[in-house]
């Protein structure tokens, strides 16, 4: 009865809190108002303040959580509606995702080593660009620590999301293209929900860069562990 | 009224294509999840028309408009995880932070070279 009631709560509530955290950001387009990370702070906060487990909250969370799989599905929809700009610029859209995955694999496993992290992290580690479900898997094949991969995953999609703005301008990337499988492949579905935002073509780019990353790390990251670490 | 039960609806719809790449995914053993394998299924149905647009359409916009609110339950998850924030965990969040950054640039800069280079050869 009380899993139900606090089931029901978590519900209701994460739709409450994302509504006006969206409403929020409409009002302060900050990089650091985006709605899943303001709903996420504080709906930690709360869980922390009132003492309830993660688990009883997510007897709730879950329903949610079960509409992902859908969602990705749906994205099948935009990439129909771009499909002819997409074949167009297949060549400079697939180097692209596949230069960033080889990038993040090597990048993330260097760090962790020349920091000193053990083995089972610097594996761990080198799966953060990816979607993760996949993440998951890959960690598991190479002896990493799947908890840790789907925080990993986590930091990663929240701060393409919260940076990508700041950086874009930095280094001057102002193509939808670039800006798409930029967010694609280093912050996955989330970074792809933050490409949809900007437009449905971006969305695109962004989703199929989520995709194609996710296989080309899934390829390559067995053999630079076996080679590096 | 009508519009909502259209999008229940097509949710649905997109909810089928999903537990059919999940049983794809786990008859085949392989590493693609199953939302991915549906995703290129239903891709795949529409280029040849065997699915109407008009059968996903509204539901798919819906859904992708609110798809931040479906991360949340899973992101909420690093409040088990939270002594990560601290001591060495803290340089494991700066590496991810910091390699993320750099695939962002590189691919970025990358793909735009290359699709200015395309656009300029076509003009």
């Amino acid at each position: 009865m009380t899993n139900l009631y606090i089931g029901s709560i978590a519900i209701i509530g994460t739709v409450i809190l994302y509504i006006l955290s969206a409403k929020i950001h409409d009002r302060f387009a900050k990089p650091y108002t985006i709605p899943v990370l303001t709903s996420t702070v504080c709906i930690v906060i709360i869980l922390l303040i009132s003492d309830i487990p993660y688990a009883a909250y997510m007897t709730g969370g879950r329903w949610i959580n079960e509409f992902l799989g859908p969602a990705v599905v749906a994205l099948a929809y935009p990439l129909y509606m771009q499909r002819h700009t997409i074949i167009k610029l297949l060549i400079p859209i697939l180097s692209g995702i596949i230069a960033g995955a080889v990038i993040g694999v090597l990048s993330g496993v260097f760090l962790a080593k020349w920091t000193g992290f053990s083995d089972e992290i610097i594996a761990t580690i080198s799966t953060k660009s990816v979607t993760t479900p996949v993440s998951m898997a890959i960690t598991e094949s190479i002896g990493g620590i799947r908890p840790l991969a789907a925080i990993l995953v986590i930091i990663a999609g929240i701060s393409g999301a919260v940076l990508n703005d700041l950086l874009f301008k930095l280094f001057k990337i102002h193509h939808y293209i670039a800006k798409g499988i930029a967010l694609g492949s280093a912050s996955h579905a989330i970074g792809t929900a933050t490409s949809m935002e900007k437009s449905l073509i971006q969305g695109s780019v962004s989703s199929i860069a989520m995709v194609i990353s996710a296989i080309t790390v899934s390829i390559i990251t067995p053999g630079i562990i076996t080679f590096l670490v | 009224m009508l519009t909502f039960y259209k999008i229940v609806f097509q949710i649905v719809i997109l909810y089928l294509f999903f537990l059919l790449g999940e049983w794809i995914q786990q008859s085949l053993h392989l590493f693609i999840p199953g939302s991915v394998i549906g995703m290129i299924i239903l891709f795949l149905l529409l280029l040849l028309n065997v699915v109407k647009l008009s059968w996903i359409d509204l539901g798919s916009k819906f859904i992708i408009r609110h798809l931040a609110l479906l991360f949340i339950p899973v992101t909420v998850g690093v409040i088990e995880y939270l002594n990560l924030f601290k001591g060495d965990g803290l340089i494991l969040v700066f590496i991810v932070i910091i390699s993320t950054l750099l695939v962002m640039i590189s691919s970025g800069l990358l793909s735009q070279w290359l699709v200015q280079r395309k656009e300029i050869k076509n003009d």
